[in-house]
């Protein structure tokens, strides 16, 4: 429950544009309804700023790949642990506010489906875009075995 | 196909709306205001700058941001969470920015826009005489 009084923007302000424009006689009741939909939606369509940010999950032959949508965090303030097949990535976004520094935590765990080289993982991060790479232990990667017949 | 669109007309019309408009995805925002100018965050990861296009229009600024980074081959997506659609805001004002002074500065895929107020509606302090 957001808001249960109308609130009817100045404006001056700044205001994302809708598909109506034209002032009409329940002027503000489309607004409503686009922000039911937005509170409604918004867990599904934006996907920055919740604790939970997005993450992806990729693998090849040799590595298991998490993509997590990070933007603005500094590199320090990210920290990857696995532990028991999982991997937690917690990370701080620090942000100036007029009313001084604000920080925010993100954390998230990620089960890792294969056995991995929790030693040899590797991440980078570019464009607010963190990239883990966990090499897979040699019994998960699939093996060829020829097996001859008599 | 074309007997039947004789015998119903409304098949031989286009849909009201062409589907020609990619789907985008609203990104998260933040305005915040101080007497000087409106400040703008807008969080797309995955948008560098190469893929960030910003227009100020009457009235319309908007962003658009296109994610550049695509799975490389032989990568399996097991699960997603991203949406690969691209980022559109479109905010409207009523002409009391002054859009030449907008200044707008990607990091990290976040976007942090400085949008001045025009000088007609800037606080002014009066002198009492």
């Amino acid at each position: 429950m957001r808001s249960l009084i109308r609130y009817t923007h100045p404006r001056s302000s700044l205001l994302p544009s809708f598909g109506f424009s034209s002032p009409v006689p329940w002027t503000g009741l489309e607004n409503d309804i686009d922000r039911w939909f937005e509170s409604t939606l918004s867990d599904f369509l934006s996907p920055a700023l919740e604790n939970r940010f997005p993450v992806d999950l990729y693998e090849d032959k040799e590595n298991t790949y998490v993509r997590a949508d990070l933007p603005g965090v500094d590199r320090k303030e990210i920290n990857l642990e696995m532990v028991n097949g999982y991997l937690t990535i917690s990370a701080t976004r620090k942000t100036k506010g007029p009313e001084g520094e604000e920080s925010f935590a993100l954390s998230r765990s990620v089960a890792i489906p294969e056995d991995v080289h929790a030693d040899q993982v590797s991440a980078a991060y570019e464009n607010g875009v963190l990239t883990v790479t966990l090499p897979k232990q040699e019994e998960a990667k699939p093996r060829k075995i020829t097996v001859e017949v008599k | 196909m074309s007997r039947l669109q004789n015998l119903v007309p409304s098949f031989a019309r286009r849909s009201a709306a062409p589907d020609t408009t990619e789907a985008t995805v609203r990104p998260w925002y933040e305005i915040k205001e101080t007497p000087e100018a409106w400040g703008l965050t807008v969080y797309l990861p995955g948008v560098g700058k190469d893929g960030l296009e910003i227009t100020a229009e009457e009235g319309v600024i908007t962003v658009r941001g296109r994610r550049q980074w695509k799975a490389p081959a032989g990568w399996t997506a097991l699960y997603r969470e991203s949406p690969d659609a691209a980022y559109e805001l479109a905010l409207t004002h009523d002409n009391t920015i002054n859009v030449e002074k907008i200044h707008a500065e990607l990091v990290d895929g976040v976007l942090r826009a400085s949008l001045p107020k025009a000088e007609a509606i800037k606080p002014r302090k009066i002198a009492v005489s």
